[in-house]
């Protein structure tokens, strides 16, 4: 109603509901998602203080060390998120996160550029992957899979080409250069303030991207249009939603967002390789789909992302610690994408 | 198609036809079909006639084999026949072939029938024979994909004659063909019933099922009502019947209240021609108050002439919205409803969010964050206003009935304010009782200083919700028909059909 209505409506034939009316629908079916997936992880956790030593596996440092390990792929997941969401894919974030960190690398290491310029040509070159991925996508109507598929590989070579496949670290630059210890001392301190408690600054810098990704998808209008984008396209465009802008900024923000993981990484473990990020198609994936997002769009949550990626780290450092071996988590790992998946359906056609 | 290798037959020695006995069809708490009882002799062509929502398309889908029928017999030349498990009897050839585009025209004739050797094998001599009769060889090796739309009908007749099917039912067939193609497929359909095949006709087009047809059937209320043959078989006669019964004006909202002459131009449209040719030449004004339908069968360009003035069709011309030309008139001064509420709905938002789907500026405060609060207002509001009948608006939008969900749909476009409120067939596929609550809402809409625009293909409606009626036919658009002049349904649905009849024979003329 944009114009004062001042005729009274119509009694409503039920009546306004008011708190019993909040519960009810998709939020509830979310929150059955979300308490699913923590009563899985309690389980987990259970199980593997009884398998591991003891003191080793539910102590205050492991689970410290937990939220680190989980917070490079919840940070990349939660950008994923919105493009799942809009009913898209990308399968370049985890290039995109190798070509950001090398970006940084060889700019700052051996071009010689200040620390904060090195960074911005990572978003900078972030803002230009997301954009070339949308055009294709919007512009082009090419399916987002082949697009980034594509652009995966595109990305990677530049990686390659910049880094000329050398690893760099800011303690041994090349010959002649000098990286100011200022610099590195700023920068690693992105990731390695010693805070209250021993929290890892990283898993700071998740929460507020969790914080934020969570405002995007359930308080915002941009959230809310991006389900309805994803939820159905051609409902989306006769209703005049701005598809195509939305669809540039999903995909912008997903290859920030990894962009931003691969700094904080780089600043953490203090040096870069060009193959860094290959590795996480799986994890990232797997976390937004046990997360409850929906690969046919219109559904996803950062809680149920971060869960998701929290119940991996935890699987992975558990059988880590179980001195488990390869095969057995990737076993483990596959298994429970695809039966978080399977019962999410079941859960589903109980429902009905 | 009696040289397809089997000796022509005269058609009243091949057997009994179709007998079809109190069928029966429910969908959850919807009666589609209440009992229907209808023949269908071999050798005759049977037109099919009915409104939407009357259990045409129910009865379509169950000689198919697509539904099963909850109650009734069916039986084939003396027989008990169930399409669900012996499809092969019968053949559907629907306005869009149901085959597969990626293999070629021989491969779609074989497919299915390919032999139990695994290995590919040539087409033999009847297929070869059929395909000539059909004039499909030349085609054999092309993707069924890249050939046009007459030839892949075809391919779908020879692979219903090449497994020796019974029943060929052809719905709408011709909507999106050329005249010189209709020609074609007629004749064929004719060639059809000769060789004593039981074949029917399903069509919204009552002057080809009053030429082609030797007896026609209306549907209505999922019954067979009557069946038109010999003398009482005329364009007018069918028409009538299709409306016999329905539609009456309620008083007070048959009460047409104008805004006067000095109500402003809501649209006006000069010149006005389609993309792709599907209309020419348009000339509208729409005052605002009113509510004007557009009606025409498929394949008459007025649903593509309705989309366009929302801007979803392109159009070339003058346009104007409210005063305002250009695009931006067009998209801040339109609101589409379609016809189809998948493409109006998001499934996997609830009641509430979508009713609120269009809006922006109004449910969001500083830094784009949504004012929930506000969200469920307009909401409740809209439950109200609309009386939408839904104990939650947070439920989600599935768990509401047809009509349910259309007035969602329909809330959710009015709530934008447009000038111009377009609803592609706003009542299809619902109940009576939010049929008339749709109407209310329409007209209330309109007498708030709004133009209605409505694409129609049903009379009743048409009868019951306009004001001015023009129909559209081959693309052009007819003077208008004031509604409130005509006595009772029947009668605007006489004048109706002869404005399509009279554009159609004007084209022939050149």
């Amino acid at each position: 109603m944009t114009q004062n209505n001042t005729r009274t409506p119509p009694a409503p034939l039920v009546a306004s509901g008011s708190a019993g009316e909040r519960w009810s629908g998709r939020a509830l079916a979310a929150g059955i998602r979300v308490g699913g997936l923590l009563i899985a992880i309690l389980i987990v956790i259970v199980v593997f203080t009884l398998l591991s030593k003891p003191n080793t596996f539910l102590t205050i440092t492991n689970m410290l060390g937990v939220m680190r390990s989980m917070s490079t792929i919840a940070i990349v997941a939660l950008g994923l998120t919105l493009v799942i969401v809009v009913g898209e894919i990308d399968l370049s974030f985890g290039y995109m996160y190798g070509l950001a960190s090398i970006l940084i690398g060889v700019s700052w290491i051996v071009w010689g550029w200040p620390i904060y310029l090195s960074i911005l040509l990572a978003f900078a070159a972030a803002t230009a992957v997301g954009s070339i991925n949308s055009f294709l996508v919007t512009v082009l109507k090419i399916p987002s899979f082949i697009v980034t598929l594509g652009t995966g590989q595109l990305v990677f070579g530049t990686t390659l080409l910049v880094s000329n496949t050398a690893t760099l670290n800011p303690a041994y630059p090349p010959v002649g250069k000098v990286v100011p210890q200022a610099q590195v001392d700023w920068f690693f301190g992105l990731s390695n303030q010693s805070l209250p408690l021993g929290i890892p600054m990283q898993a700071f810098w998740m929460a507020g991207v969790a914080v934020v990704i969570g405002f995007i998808l359930s308080r915002s209008l941009f959230g809310f249009r991006l389900k309805a984008i994803g939820g159905n396209p051609v409902a989306a465009e006769l209703a005049r939603l701005p598809i195509l802008k939305y669809k540039f900024a999903a995909f912008i923000l997903c290859s920030l967002l990894a962009s931003l993981a691969a700094m904080l990484d780089f600043a953490f473990i203090g040096s870069v390789q060009p193959n860094a990020g290959v590795s996480l198609l799986f994890p990232v994936f797997a976390a937004v789909i046990i997360g409850g997002a929906s690969l046919a769009g219109g559904r996803g949550t950062a809680i149920g992302t971060l869960s998701g990626a929290l119940l991996l780290a935890i699987i992975a450092n558990g059988l880590a610690l179980l001195s488990a071996g390869s095969y057995l988590s990737n076993f483990v790992l596959g298994g429970v994408t695809i039966a978080a998946v399977v019962l999410d359906r079941f859960t589903q056609s109980l429902r009905k | 198609m009696a040289a397809a290798g089997t000796p022509a037959v005269d058609g009243a020695t091949v057997g009994l036809g179709l007998r079809i006995r109190g069928l029966r069809k429910w969908y959850g708490d919807t009666r589609a079909l209440d009992g229907l009882d209808l023949d269908a002799r071999p050798g005759e062509i049977l037109g099919v006639a009915g409104p939407n929502g009357a259990g045409k398309s129910t009865l379509i889908k169950i000689l198919a084999g697509e539904a099963r029928e909850d109650g009734g017999t069916i039986e084939l030349d003396g027989a008990v026949w169930r399409p669900v498990l012996d499809r092969d009897r019968v053949a559907v050839v629907h306005q869009e072939p149901q085959l597969f585009p990626n293999l070629s025209v021989a491969e779609n004739l074989m497919v299915g029938r390919e032999g139990t050797r695994g290995l590919v094998r040539d087409l033999d001599a009847q297929e070869r024979s059929l395909m000539v009769d059909l004039a499909i060889l030349e085609y054999a090796n092309r993707p069924l994909g890249s050939v046009p739309l007459a030839i892949q009908q075809r391919v779908e007749i020879g692979r219903a004659l090449a497994r020796d099917a019974r029943v060929f039912l052809f719905d709408e067939p011709n909507s999106a063909l050329t005249p010189d193609e209709s020609t074609d497929l007629f004749r064929r359909i004719h060639l059809l019933a000769e060789a004593g095949k039981v074949v029917l006709l399903v069509s919204h087009r009552i002057a080809e099922l009053a030429q082609h047809a030797d007896r026609v059937a209306l549907i209505l209320d999922g019954l067979c009502t009557t069946a038109l043959d010999g003398e009482a078989l005329t364009q007018e006669g069918i028409a009538a019947g299709l409306v016999t019964g329905q539609a009456t004006r309620e008083s007070e909202e048959q009460i047409v209240v104008h805004l006067g002459e000095d109500a402003g131009v809501a649209l006006r449209l000069a010149d006005w021609t389609h993309g792709t040719g599907e209309f020419h030449g348009i000339d509208l004004h729409v005052r605002a108050g009113e509510i004007i339908a557009i009606v025409g069968v498929e394949g008459s360009g007025a649903r593509e002439l309705v989309r366009s003035i929302a801007g979803f069709e392109r159009g070339t011309g003058h346009i104007e919205v409210a005063g305002r030309v250009g695009r931006s008139a067009v998209t801040s001064g339109t609101s589409l409803v379609s016809a189809d509420r998948q493409m109006s709905l998001f499934s996997n938002l609830s009641i509430g969010d979508n009713m609120v789907s269009r809006l922006s500026t109004e449910i969001t405060a500083g830094g784009g964050a949504l004012r929930r609060g506000r969200m469920l207002q307009i909401a409740h509001q809209l439950r109200g206003q609309f009386r939408v009948i839904a104990t939650s608006v947070h439920l989600p939008i599935r768990s509401l009935s047809g009509g349910n969900q259309q007035k969602v749909a329909i809330a959710a476009a009015i709530v934008k304010r447009p000038e111009v409120l377009v609803l592609e067939e706003p009542t299809r596929g619902v109940d009576v009782g939010s049929k008339r609550e749709i109407y209310r809402l329409m007209r209330e809409y309109a007498s708030e200083g709004h133009a209605v625009i409505i694409y129609c293909t049903e009379v009743p409606e048409v009868f019951e919700a306009a004001d001015l009626a023009y129909v559209v036919s081959d693309g052009r658009l007819s003077d208008p028909l004031i509604v409130i002049n005509y006595a009772d349904v029947e009668a605007l649905a006489r004048a109706v059909t002869r404005l399509e009849r009279h554009s159609l024979e004007s084209a022939a003329l050149p």
